[in-house]
This record gives C-alpha cells, sequence and structure tokens, in this order.
C-alpha cells in the first residue's frame, strides 16, 4: 500500500473517531440498549463506496476497537465489533447490486444488519433470547439513522468524485 | 430482481413496517404479574409484583452491581454502576420489553403469561 492510501484510511479513520466521540456527548432518544445514530458510519459507508474490502474492513475495525477505548466501555466492544462486521459483510455483497444514486438503501440495510448483529451477540452473551425485544425498536430507529447517514455519505461520495 | 433499485427499496420498506408493527405489538401485549430476574442466563429471583413488599435488593456481577427496587407492585434498576445506565433509564417494567444491563448481565422482565395461566 503507498503512502498516500495509507495517509487517506489513516485520515478517514481518524475523522470517525472524531464523529464517535461527538455524538457520545449527544443524549440518546430512547433507553433502548445498543440504540444510536451512528453517525461515525457515514464515513463506513463512504468507504465501501470508495475504497476495497479490505481497506474498509480496517478503517471499521480500527475505529471501533479505539472508539470502545475512547468511550471506556470495552464491555460493549462485542456488541459493537459483532453488528460492524455483520453490517460491512452485507454492504460489501450489496454495493454490487446497489448503485451509487442509491446509497442510503444500502446504508439502511447495513444498520439493519448491525442491529441484527448486536441482538444475536447480545442473545449469545446474556444467554437468554427475550433481549430479541429490543430488536424492532432497533429495527425501526436503524432505518431511520441508516438512511440519514446514508444519504450523508452519498453526498460525500458525489463530491469526491467530482 | 437483486438488481433492481426498486427491489431493495421494497425490502427497506418491509423491514421498517415489520418493525414498527412487531414495536406495537410487544408494547400492547398483556402480561401477568409474575417477573424473574435473570443474571448471566441463571434465574435468580422470580417474584410475584402483586405480593411482593416494597423493598430494594442488589445483585452483583464481577463486582458491579445494579440495585433493584420493587415498590408498589412495580419493579426498577434504581441504580447502577455500569457506564451506559440504559437499566435506569428504562425506568419501571411496563410492558414484555424486558429491563436489560448489557454490561451486568441482568435482565428484568415478565414471565410468559402462558405460564401463568398453567400455573394459577
Amino acid at each position: 500500500m503507498d503512502a498516500k492510501r495509507l495517509t487517506r484510511l489513516a485520515l478517514l479513520t481518524a475523522l470517525a473517531l472524531i464523529i464517535f466521540t461527538v455524538e457520545l456527548q449527544l443524549p440518546t432518544l430512547a433507553p433502548v440498549p445498543g440504540m444510536k445514530l451512528g453517525l461515525a458510519n457515514i464515513i463506513t459507508v463512504y468507504a465501501v463506496y470508495s475504497f476495497s474490502a479490505g481497506e474498509t474492513a480496517m478503517i471499521l475495525v480500527v475505529r471501533v476497537l479505539l472508539g470502545s477505548l475512547i468511550a471506556g466501555n470495552m464491555m460493549s466492544l462485542a456488541y459493537s465489533m459483532a453488528g460492524g462486521m455483520l453490517c460491512l459483510a452485507g454492504m460489501l455483497l450489496l454495493r454490487r447490486v446497489i448503485d451509487k444514486k442509491h446509497i442510503w438503501v444500502c446504508s439502511i440495510l447495513g444498520a439493519v444488519l448491525h442491529n441484527i448483529g448486536q441482538t444475536c451477540a447480545a442473545i449469545v452473551l446474556m444467554q437468554t433470547s427475550t433481549v430479541i425485544a429490543y430488536l424492532p425498536f432497533l429495527l425501526v430507529s436503524g432505518c431511520v439513522a441508516g438512511a440519514l447517514t446514508g444519504m450523508a455519505a452519498q453526498l460525500v461520495v458525489s463530491r469526491m468524485n467530482k | 430482481m437483486i438488481r433492481s433499485q426498486k427491489f431493495w427499496i421494497a425490502v427497506c420498506a418491509v423491514i421498517f413496517a415489520a418493525g414498527l408493527a412487531w414495536s406495537i405489538i410487544l408494547l400492547t401485549m398483556s402480561h401477568g404479574d409474575k417477573v424473574t430476574v435473570t443474571r448471566d442466563g441463571v434465574v435468580l429471583y422470580t417474584l410475584d409484583l402483586s405480593k411482593e413488599p416494597d423493598r430494594e435488593f442488589t445483585v452483583e456481577y464481577e463486582g458491579r452491581k445494579n440495585v433493584v427496587e420493587i415498590k408498589d407492585g412495580r419493579i426498577r434498576v434504581k441504580e447502577a454502576d455500569c457506564p451506559d445506565h440504559v437499566c435506569v433509564r428504562t425506568g419501571w417494567l411496563t410492558a414484555k420489553i424486558p429491563i436489560v444491563c448489557l454490561p451486568n448481565r441482568l435482565v428484568i422482565e415478565y414471565a410468559d403469561s402462558d405460564l401463568d395461566a398453567v400455573a394459577g
């Protein structure tokens, strides 16, 4: 990997971490475990449509790891990682069939996969399936948040390619 | 079909509608008075809220604590030393939606109403 590419990836990771940290200060709308805007995903969605699968994965893994450290909440790492990985895998597949004018659609489906992934992690770790009761609320919020971050990412992709 | 953008938009719409409907069903589902307090997959207490006196008790997990309060036939997590405090902010247990503390692996939920019918 050349220095220019490495620098771009590092910059994007730093940017994602800044967005993540700023979002930590925002109050949550509803007391649902795992519910959040996920603004840092703007970077992930942008990367999915601008970089290779491996490079996007690097940005995401480093962001999730360092993000948990910054948040001081290593206990949530398993949930974030499970959700993040499923979301990433899904979006990397979807980018083959969803074009650059519908990035927001890819982002919604990514958010939904993230919610499913984190719920599965919670079921395994908590050893109870009752936490699935939060999934419908996460799906609704995921659709809304995913659409918003996806539109933001779409804007970035179209402007950056000019 | 999967190359059609409209197909994926429809998928999103279906997921959103299903999530909404599922949420409403959960919020309006009836429940009994029996509540279970589970930590790390093990049921610690099975309580009948209609008979419980007002009291508080502490559940510990790896040195971290959740203070559970029972008052006027309702139950909630009063205090917690987890980082996110989602369990405290959930408030009183009202519907078939459990109070969950992910870091401390604590779940407070209404027991299955079907079981109540059989037991009662």
